[in-house]
């Protein structure tokens, strides 16, 4: 076993890449809702790297030879979402019920008790702990998308997906196992719908043979009707009484008695073998005529042993279970323990087999079939009378007191055996005990009483018991063969009728599935903003109504290759979330302008997890503003920059004229309140002014005022740093940032940088600025400064970073070239500007 | 794992804004039919079980908006697509020019080429304007299935839905017995060249 197991496991290590590690394997697992025994699965806990994830196999064979023989059927990350337990199966000891749980997503396994279960559980439980502390990435999973996987209707919700990727397994939903068994429910009740009676003519048939060759034709016995039976139940007792038989319960009779039968059954229609069991020597056969073959399904088998011990073979009772149509059929056939006294034993025995008997799928039990043949050598006896009181009642033909003695009548009168089983009235003499090859009841010294040991009994609707005989000519055996002949309605589908039914269903599910699809309406699918200003954010609220069955997971989704999931002037809040049926949830959208954006125009997409998507349209329009024009255009502005008309802004803004200022109006209104007004404020740079006097300011600039500045020094102070924080370019161009951090440590070729490389303007600003810092320095008594403050608060703004936001680099780099400019004398290093 | 269907098919439904898109799936997945019209803003879809050939084929059927603005978010949800749907609007002559833009958009989005071309409002015959043989001729050109429906009054819509998903059902046939055909012995002397560089955009 050990060494099949290893193979197994190489085959299934050989499903992934070196670096997903088969960790341990479980074999023989079968899911708990299946209904057929005949499917074989394997469970492989799987690693890759810190990430574990449980994979199921669909496999071919018991035990898988070739790759081919394996299909990964269902995969299972384990990380925080992943839970698995164990609970006990009803009625069975030696399986237990292993359910694996992801989110909503639940598997459930029939597995075998063991150490291998144990072990797997464990090393799972290991790796979920493990996940717990570790960061999971489960990319490694996604090429197994395309089977079922609990990953497809999880989505991580730190990172907005994309649309691709939300989409991909959309349709696998979880519901789908839900609405099989729906389906399957809806069809039962509406059967009478779809399905009429048809007669079936069931032939069944029982003889202990004791021990006997089958040396004789059956014919006599399986052929005796005029016409052919649909179908054969032929049960044998005692074909092999070795001690082989029963020690290894291996025999070459089977297949010899089997032969007998195919040979003796009716000569007018053809049969085919479905089913053959047997138990040491107890050995049932059901034969169909081969026009039901295709009929016949779900053919399953099981025995149970009573004998020695109450588990060994030598009594107990096999059983066969199938669907003829949409009816499920089972025949039983036993033999119960012997002796007269007994009967409490075979009551038990009877009882045994109906509680072990276990078709390992749906209807798993005896007592849950449609119809049930109960055939075999019962053992039951003659009590009360002797062997010759027997004998000459049944001269006298008085078999109505015979069969009052019958114990099998006495025990199930009581209700102690075969309970709601029907048998027809006994007509024909006692099947034991014969001298062999006669017709005369035991002569031996024993001279046992005869008896109706072998019996033919049935239970369930539609069934008409046409005949019940024994066969006098069969005299091989201390047994005569009996064997009972019914006719038995079976529900037979109309396929016509079906597809109509099944139709409907499927479109009343579809119904039900489209309503419990999420729906919601926005209240407005446009969004129009008024003009935008700088730094002043405007904001609208839409509302998202769940007008649908189901709680609504929304998301507002990246789209194509976008960074985010909306423009980076637009903030959402919140992004995600979940509205109950009928309730509603407000959204805010904030656009807040720091570029010189004239159209801002993005489309929405708002994502209903398992459902929809909806766009939303944002427009509006940026208005200009100082603030976000390039220096060099401010440089060439006469007035105020909402004062030009559009031709003259239009001019301006391509660098169509003369150069007006060597430092942007703006800049020097600023810079030069704060010269007569600031330079002793302490910590001027630190203040928080409010909102609306930063707009009172920005308008001042940006529409001309003949007022003087109306807002305290701080603000001046504060907004200038904004001024210089969102220049069109950074004061020092982004292509000589690292230039000029390179040569902070050297105050001569850092002053070459502003000399050579700098643009015109830009050189002017960085001096001014630089001077007034100068300035301001000046004064550090009372305003608090020194340089190296002054020098990294501006490093920051004048080298500010191309991409706005990012982190700071190079952070001292910057601050020590600006340091240079604050400690040395401009006035002689510098070259002058015209 | 027990499941409710055969086969499970992604089917979009593409044209431009008004020709009837919404109309057709509701027509198909739900057999009603409304006169007010509310554009579509976004990408909706409805589920459809359909027994076609004995198979139960569950359709996911999705209806995107027309408008020209919407163009390049919608061509992403072609993606995985096994079917698409062409509308027109038999009474709209632009819309029926535009068909070829439409066309186009699948071969770039998608590798999928099982597409039906639908004229859709074929209920008013003194307003229909593209007439059945300028459209047949335009299909023929085109290798493409045509069909003139009405949403409205339930005129071929059923049999349009059925003749796109045995188109999938088709072409899903023969790629797997493709895929066999070239697992037997027969592939290795095209490997060279025959497997170079697969188109994969979807």
């Amino acid at each position: 076993m050990l060494s099949i197991n290893q193979d197994i496991f190489e085959i299934i290590q050989a499903k992934f890449s070196s670096s997903e590690v088969v960790r341990c394997i479980h074999l023989n697992v079968s899911l708990f809702t299946e209904l057929s025994n005949e499917e074989y699965r394997i469970l492989a806990l799987v690693t890759k790297k810190s990430n574990s994830a449980l994979f199921l196999f669909f496999c071919k064979k018991p035990n898988p030879i070739h790759l081919s023989d394996l299909f990964i059927e269902t995969v299972i990350p384990i990380d925080e979402n992943f839970e698995c337990f164990s609970d006990t199966i009803l009625g069975e000891d030696k399986y237990l019920l292993f359910i694996v749980k992801y989110r909503n997503f639940i598997l459930e396994f029939r597995i075998k008790t063991g150490l291998e279960s144990s072990n797997f559980a464990s090393e799972i439980i290991k790796c979920k702990e493990r996940s717990l502390y570790e960061n999971c990435d489960h990319r490694w999973l996604f090429k197994y998308s395309d089977v079922k996987s609990p990953l497809d209707c999880t989505e991580n919700k730190s990172q907005s997906p994309d649309i691709p990727f939300v989409r991909q397994n959309m349709a696998q939903n979880q519901n789908a196992i839900n609405r099989e068994s729906m389906l399957k429910y809806q069809l039962k009740l509406k059967e009478p719908e779809f399905t009429q009676y048809q007669e079936f003519t069931i032939f069944t048939g029982t003889w202990n043979v004791n021990g006997q060759l089958p040396s004789i034709s059956l014919k006599p016995w399986l052929s005796c009707d005029t016409e052919p039976p649909d179908l054969y139940a032929v049960g044998f007792q005692e074909i092999d009484l070795s001690k082989e038989a029963f020690l290894f319960n291996d025999t070459p009779r089977e297949a010899e008695w089997e032969k007998m039968v195919l040979e003796g059954v009716h000569p007018n229609a053809k049969y085919r073998t479905v089913a053959l069991t047997r138990l040491v020597g107890i050995q049932l056969i059901v034969l169909i005529n081969i026009k039901h073959y295709q009929h016949i399904k779900n053919v399953a088998v099981d025995t149970v042993g009573t004998g020695l011990l109450g588990k060994m073979g030598n009594k107990g009772g096999v059983a066969v279970r199938l669907d003829l149509h949409n009816t499920s059929l089972c025949f039983v056939n036993s033999h119960l323990a012997a002796h007269v006294e007994e009967f409490e034993r075979r009551n038990q025995d009877y009882k045994d087999i109906n509680a072990r008997i276990n078709f390992r799928r749906h209807p798993t039990a005896i007592k849950d079939h449609d119809q049930i043949y109960w055939l075999g050598d019962l053992n039951y006896r003659i009590t009360e009378l002797t062997t010759s009181q027997v004998k000459t009642l049944l001269l006298r033909n008085e078999m109505a007191t015979l069969l009052k003695a019958d114990q099998l009548n006495q025990q199930k009168e009581r209700g102690n055996v075969l309970l709601d089983y029907n048998e027809l009235d006994i007509t024909f003499p006692p099947t034991y005990k014969y001298d062999l090859n006669s017709d005369t009841f035991d002569t031996s010294e024993k001279a046992r009483p005869p008896a109706w040991t072998d019996r033919i009994l049935y239970r369930g609707k539609g069934i008409y018991q046409q005949k019940y005989r024994s066969h006098m000519e069969l005299r091989i055996s201390d047994h005569k063969p009996v064997s009972a002949l019914f006719k038995s309605e079976i529900s037979v589908i109309n396929q016509a009728k079906y597809r109509k039914v099944h139709e409907e269903l499927l479109k009343r599910m579809d119904k039900l599935e489209n309503e419990f699809l999420p729906q919601v309406t926005v209240d407005q699918t446009e969004i129009k903003f008024d003009l935008v200003r700088f730094r002043e954010p405007q904001f609208r609220d839409i509302i998202i109504a769940n007008t649908g069955q189901v709680p609504a997971e929304f998301e507002f989704i990246k789209k194509l290759d976008e960074q985010s999931y909306c423009k980076e002037w637009l903030r959402i809040t919140p992004y995600c979330g979940t509205v109950n049926p009928g309730e509603k949830c407000d959204i805010r959208l904030e656009v807040n302008l720091e570029t010189d954006l004239v159209e801002l125009d993005d489309i929405l997409v708002l994502h209903l997890n398992g459902g929809k998507d909806m766009f939303i349209i944002v427009t509006g329009k940026g208005q200009r503003s100082s603030f976000t024009t390039s220096m060099r255009a401010l440089c060439r502005m006469s007035k105020p920059i909402m004062t030009l008309d559009d031709e003259q802004y239009r001019k301006i803004i391509a660098l169509d004229g003369e150069v007006l200022y060597s430092v942007p109006r703006e800049l020097w209104l600023l810079v030069d309140h704060l010269y007569t007004h600031g330079l002793t404020v302490k910590d001027l740079f630190e203040s928080n002014s409010t909102q609306d006097s930063f707009i009172r300011l920005r308008d001042w600039l940006d529409f001309g005022s003949t007022e003087p500045i109306s807002v305290s020094v701080e603000t001046v102070a504060e907004t200038l740093l904004i001024f210089l924080s969102y220049t069109k370019e950074p004061v020092i161009p982004s292509n000589l940032q690292n230039v000029a951090i390179a040569a902070s440590s050297n105050y001569h070729n850092c002053k070459n940088i502003i000399n050579e490389k700098l643009p015109d303007i830009h050189r002017n600003v960085f001096l001014y600025i630089c001077m007034f810092l100068q300035e301001l320095l000046r004064h550090s008594s009372e305003n608090g400064y020194d340089a190296k403050t002054l020098a990294s608060l501006f490093g920051e703004i004048l080298l500010r970073d191309p991409i706005r936001n990012s982190k700071p680099q190079a952070s001292r780099g910057k601050s020590n070239f600006i340091y240079n400019f604050l400690v040395n004398d401009l006035s002689t290093s510098i070259i002058p500007i015209k | 794992m027990a499941r409710d269907y055969d086969h499970l098919f992604k089917l979009l439904i593409i044209g431009d804004s008004g020709v009837g898109k919404s109309s057709l799936l509701l027509r198909f997945a739900d057999n009603t039919f409304t006169g007010n019209y509310i554009t579509t803003i976004g990408v909706d879809f409805k589920i459809k079980t359909i027994n076609i050939d004995g198979l139960k084929v569950k359709l996911q059927i999705w209806d995107t908006a027309g408008q020209e603005r919407f163009r390049t978010i919608t061509s992403t949800y072609y993606r995985g697509t096994h079917g698409v749907i062409v509308v027109y609007d038999v009474t709209n002559g632009e819309s029926f020019a535009n068909v070829k833009r439409w066309l186009h958009e699948i071969d770039q989005h998608c590798d999928v080429v099982n597409r039906v071309l639908v004229g859709n409002k074929n209920d008013t015959p003194e307003r229909k304007v593209v007439l059945t043989e300028d459209a047949q001729r335009f299909a023929d050109t085109m290798n493409i299935q045509l069909f003139e429906t009405s949403a409205k009054d339930n005129m071929y819509v059923e049999e349009m839905f059925l003749a796109i998903t045995r188109l999938v059902l088709r072409s899903k046939k023969e790629m797997r017995e493709r895929q066999n055909f070239t697992q037997g012995d027969t592939v290795n002397l095209r490997k060279g060249n025959k497997q170079g560089k697969k188109k994969n955009c979807c």
